[in-house]
């Protein structure tokens, strides 16, 4: 493969989102602007004036502004019906909705026409090394693309539903949009770099592109949950930043020179003559600091406030996707810490917070009363868990760890986009007022549920298959290992238990059927539907999947 | 060398003794030119030491040997203090006792003296400035520690006439990280010690804000003239100790007669300079709430820290 | 430029650094924080200059002087500006005068200064005691003087923790950020040109989302007071 489409191939997942992003940003001004010289046209170049007045003049919900109830989450009860028969309508004529597709496809592309490189040929470099592909990466890149799909497929009912809803103007539809993409740009950047300065500069990017996602709303509880985001995740970051430098220190101290001793694979092969003792501080001080953007102790409390106040779609990628690409940094660091200090040094770090973290998570799902928070709560697990496998180490449990991602990912991105539609439909996120979903509105229900089943942990679908691989892995890595494991199968029952009596609670008893129209959902169904694939058979899937646990093999 | 050092100290005393009230003295005037007053004089507190001398001693009823005692501990020590504090020479009979810990328990021991006998008072002025003036003294003196401790570290020793024989050689530690935080702290710690603005006002007899004078204000006649002059020899003191270490220059490190005078000379009006600048610059200041106080002193402890730690990690090979 | 005279100077402007952190804990005064944290700024700058005359390297004097122009100028101006109107926002709204002193100070920190104090000696020398290992790989004048850096860092977190006022936390992170950066500088010469370049732009870009943040904060709870955001809990 030649030089120049391999530079292009690696150049293309990060740079489409962030054309799309400007492209938008581009329209969007454009609008504004034809917006302002007419100001009675504020955003109402909507097909049916009648039927968007009706909406827009429900008691509760003034058209742009947002009162306190509304950040409650209570206000929009009554016009839930009408939003449901909008919201299919109204997505055929928003074309602009429907051009966020390009990126994720773009990105599903380019990683599909990597993959077969890679699974060939090995790793592929460009732009002297500064972006690079392994296995890892397009393993990571696909299931970015993937749930983005998922979270840009359903984006337009998602916000048709919300300006029937008069709660954002057409303004801040366009913002939603640049925003989003330049988060996929960010993360892609992230994924493809080989330089680690640039992956924390990307980490720290998709913080900063993401803060008005989740305050988008601008009631109190958004506002508050984007404050703590920012602040909680870039302080983080910030001791990843530090740890970055240790490690930068520690490699130029071992005669790496300037231009390659932020470059992974050159840390690889020097890792032996790291410092140990400066390493060690740099990994833990990575590895509290990405784990805070991975939502893992100790620095995790921004993450349930921002998934239940971003959009579902944000919301979709985040918890899907955000946390994933924040832990392959982490599972970067600690090949490079094996390499130079022995695989226990990070084994005892992970498994402790892992365990700590799933603690936490498990306790207060049994204590949940949101359904978007016991979602996020849910997250934490997951993330635990493939903590924890990659504190196993074995190629086994890092193969069930990156299958895991994905698995979760896709489950994840359905059920809170399932979610956002509950929430459309019922104006609460609490779940003790929301009874009845599958006779009210069944498919909707009932890809939620199936949702929940998936993040359960049920075959047909990928995390039974993934769990199990950790969970084997586990007991066959050690006593010290198996201990952990059984404690870690514990907290998972605990956690199961609590999520199944919730979803029960919100799906089942009666309702009033309102005549959904599914065609709203297929993404949904297609999240689903890969799931369950993957459950079943990896494919042709197999062999990267194999080769991207072997990039973060123990040497 | 004996016979220099035994005059060394002689003169050192006798000027502290003697130059300790005109300080003050000096002090005042200054002030009081400054906010456009003629001012008392600089020889005022000599006169009023005479006129108190002259007064019956009365005690209040009800006091014990701790109220009558403290005055004569406060000067004793404030005494010792002069003796030992390397002001004119660095290499006199006693150099080896002038230990930094010893200045600054003797310096301790006349606080906890005067606050003792604001406490046998039992008046509810006397309980409440003797209380005040252990708070602040409980954060100044290991403030003073500190900072000296961190002078100490380039020297090797806690001898305090070795101190400042080293800096006076080496002007360069002087200007060190350690060096500049150490002399803030100090400085702070001299002001909280002495009783001057912003921790204490000297001339206020307010109830809410006085400190110093709430202890001392049972005192009447000769007690009361041993009190102002414990205090004015405290104040000199330090002053002096705050001219030796941070501008050592000129003080005598040999045993000839000709530099202990030139260093004598030198060493008064360093202090005079002191004196008046910190006089004029309480002219512009206020006093800070009490409840202020203990944040000045907690940050100037820990410039005194930062100066300890500093000269052991940057200094050190 | 002579050994001795390096050492003198990068030790005294490592010092400053410090000192800068250290009276940030001191003032109340949100206008005296911010002026110290662009004294800070300089003397940051002035550690990367130092380093790039030593060094004989013209790209670490420009990125000294980048650094100064950003930490010293650009931040410090951005967040006075969110300040200010703050303030006039206020004024303009309501008609209590007392308010106006209230906004721009950290009247009530969660921890009293003096407490915060004594915590920063102690955690200064946390920050000596971590960094002994760093020191010995590589012992110079420029790596003995790490520690400051890491105390730096360790002050920022403190004063991000424990402060409740939006911008006294912005200051917090800011703090944080320029300690780490002087880690960089003082263990690595700086990290490499692209990675610097980044980190500032992303760090220029959270005061901005910081600063607008600030604004809605006021604008939904009417104060800027962190802790009155307690409506998200489980």
């Amino acid at each position: 493969m030649n030089a120049a489409l391999t530079a292009l191939l690696l150049t293309v997942p990060a740079a489409a989102p962030l054309a799309v992003a400007a492209g938008y940003a581009l329209v969007g001004l454009v609008t504004r602007r034809a917006s302002r010289a007419v100001p009675t046209a504020r955003g109402e170049a909507r097909p049916r004036p009648q039927l968007a007045e009706k909406t827009v003049r429900h008691p509760g919900t003034a058209a742009g502004g947002v009162s306190v109830e509304d950040g409650k989450g209570e206000a929009s009860d009554a016009s839930a019906p009408v939003e449901q028969l909008l919201a299919p309508r109204a997505r055929g004529r928003r074309p602009a909705d429907w051009a966020g597709l390009a990126s994720p496809t773009v990105i599903l592309v380019c990683g599909a026409l990597l993959a077969s490189d890679v699974v060939d040929d090995g790793a592929l470099a460009a732009y002297s090394g500064l972006l690079r592909a392994d296995a890892l990466t397009v393993w990571m890149l696909l299931v970015v693309g993937a749930v983005a799909l998922i979270a840009c497929a359903s984006a337009p009912a998602h916000l048709a539903g919300e300006r029937a809803a008069g709660r954002i103007p057409d303004v801040s539809a366009w913002r939603y949009h640049v925003l989003v993409h330049a988060f996929l740009a960010a993360m892609c950047l992230a994924l493809v770099t080989a330089n680690l300065g640039v992956l924390w500069v990307a980490i720290e990017a998709t913080t900063i592109v993401t803060a008005f996602l989740v305050g988008h709303r601008r009631a109190r509880t958004s506002v508050e949950a984007a404050w703590k985001y920012v602040v909680i995740c870039s302080a983080g970051i910030a001791l990843a930043f530090l740890g970055t430098v240790l490690i930068y220190y520690a490699a130029r101290q071992a005669g790496v020179a300037e231009a390659w001793a932020l470059d992974w694979p050159t840390l690889l092969a020097r890792a032996d003559r790291l410092d140990p003792a400066v390493t060690r501080l740099g990994i833990t001080l990575v590895v509290l600091g990405y784990g805070a953007k991975a939502g893992l102790v100790p620095l995790h409390a921004w993450l349930p406030d921002a998934h239940s106040q971003a959009p579902a779609p944000v919301s979709a990628l985040m918890s899907g996707v955000l946390l994933s690409v924040a832990f392959a940094a982490i599972l970067r660091y600690q090949v490079i810490a094996d390499a130079a200090l022995g695989p226990d040094f990070t084994r005892v770090l992970l498994t402790g917070i892992a365990l700590l973290t799933l603690a936490l998570a498990a306790g207060l799902l049994v204590a949940q009363r949101d359904y978007k928070r016991m979602l996020a709560y849910s997250s934490m697990e997951h993330m635990s868990l493939v903590a924890l496998a990659a504190a196993i180490g074995s190629p086994l449990a890092l193969a069930a760890g990156l299958l895991h991602i994905a698995g979760h990912g896709l489950a994840k991105a359905t059920a809170f986009c399932a979610s956002g539609g509950i929430l459309q439909l019922r104006g609460t996120s609490k779940i003790g007022r929301v009874r009845g979903v599958l006779a009210q509105s069944p498919w909707l229900g009932a890809l939620f549920g199936l949702a929940v089943v998936a993040l359960l942990g049920f075959p047909p679908f990928s995390l039974f298959a993934s769990e199990l691989g950790i969970a084997r892995a586990g007991f066959a890595a050690g006593a010290g290992l198996g201990w952990a494991m059984a404690a870690a199968l514990l907290l998972v029952l605990i956690a199961f238990a609590a999520l199944a009596t919730r979803t029960a609670r919100m799906l089942l008893g009666p309702g009033e059927p309102t005549g959904e129209s599914p065609s709203a959902l297929w993404p949904l169904v297609l999240g689903l539907a890969a799931c369950a694939a993957l459950g079943i058979a990896v494919g042709p899937l197999g062999d990267l999947l194999s080769q991207a646990a072997a990039v973060l093999e123990r040497p | 060398m004996n016979a220099v050092g035994y005059a060394a100290i002689a003169l050192q005393v006798g000027a502290v003794v003697v130059g300790a009230p005109l300080l003050t003295g000096l002090m005042r005037q200054t002030r009081a030119r400054l906010e456009g007053r003629a001012g008392a004089g600089v020889v005022q507190p000599w006169r009023d030491t005479r006129k108190l001398l002259r007064k019956e001693p009365i005690s209040p009823v009800g006091t014990g040997p701790a109220f009558r005692w403290a005055p004569l501990l406060l000067v004793a020590t404030a005494l010792v203090l002069a003796v030992l504090v390397p002001l004119v020479s660095t290499d006199t009979p006693v150099r080896g006792r002038a230990d930094l810990i010893v200045v600054v328990a003797l310096l301790a021991l006349g606080t906890l003296a005067l606050a003792l006998a604001g406490l046998d008072t039992g008046t509810a002025f006397g309980g409440m400035g003797a209380s005040r003036e252990m708070t602040i003294a409980a954060l100044v003196e290991p403030t003073i520690l500190m900072a000296v401790f961190a002078l100490s570290i380039p020297a090797g020793s806690t001898n305090l006439p070795v101190i400042v024989a080293g800096a006076a050689d080496q002007p360069a530690r002087l200007t060190s990280p350690a060096g500049l935080l150490a002399i803030a702290a100090l400085a702070v710690a001299v002001l909280a010690e002495s009783g001057r603005l912003p921790v204490d006002n000297p001339s206020t007899h307010l109830e809410l804000t006085m400190v110093h004078e709430a202890m001392v204000l049972e005192y009447a006649g000769p007690d009361l003239a041993l009190v102002e002059f414990g205090a004015q020899l405290r104040l000199a003191v330090l002053l002096g100790l705050l001219a030796s270490l941070f501008a050592p220059w000129g003080i005598a490190t040999s045993g000839s007669l000709v530099a202990v005078l030139l260093a004598l000379l030198l060493v008064v009006l360093k202090v005079a300079v002191l004196g008046m600048a910190l006089a004029a610059a309480e002219v512009f200041w206020a006093k800070l709430r009490l409840f202020r106080v203990p944040e000045l002193l907690a940050g100037s402890f820990l410039l005194a820290l930062l100066a300890v730690t500093a000269s052991y990690f940057l200094g050190g090979e | 430029m002579s050994e001795g005279l390096f050492t003198q100077l990068l030790d005294l402007a490592c010092g400053a650094f410090l000192l800068a952190a250290v009276v940030v804990l001191w003032r109340r005064e949100l206008v005296a924080i911010v002026r110290l944290f662009a004294l800070q700024g300089l003397a940051l700058a002035a550690i990367a200059l130092l380093l790039g005359l030593h060094e004989d390297r013209w790209d670490l004097i420009v990125v000294a002087a980048g650094i100064g122009a950003l930490r010293a100028g650009l931040l410090p101006y951005l967040i006075r500006r969110a300040l200010t109107a703050l303030v006039a926002d206020q004024e303009q709204g309501e008609t209590r005068p007392y308010v106006r002193s209230e906004e721009v100070r950290e009247t009530q920190p969660l921890v009293n200064v003096a407490a915060s104090l004594l915590t920063a000696a102690a955690l200064t020398l946390l920050a000596y005691a971590v960094a002994r290992p760093l020191v010995e790989l590589d012992p110079t004048p420029a790596t003995r003087a790490l520690p400051v850096g890491l105390a730096v860092v360790l002050i920022g977190f403190f004063v991000l923790v424990t402060r409740r006022r939006a911008l006294a936390q912005v200051v917090g992170f800011l703090l944080l950020d320029n300690g780490i950066t002087a880690t960089a500088f003082l263990a690595a010469s700086g990290v490499p040109l692209i990675v610097e370049l980044g980190v500032s732009f992303d760090v220029l870009l959270a005061v901005l989302v910081l600063q607008l943040l600030t604004v809605r904060v006021r604008e939904a709870f009417g104060t800027t007071y962190i802790d009155d955001l307690r409506e998200l809990h489980d």
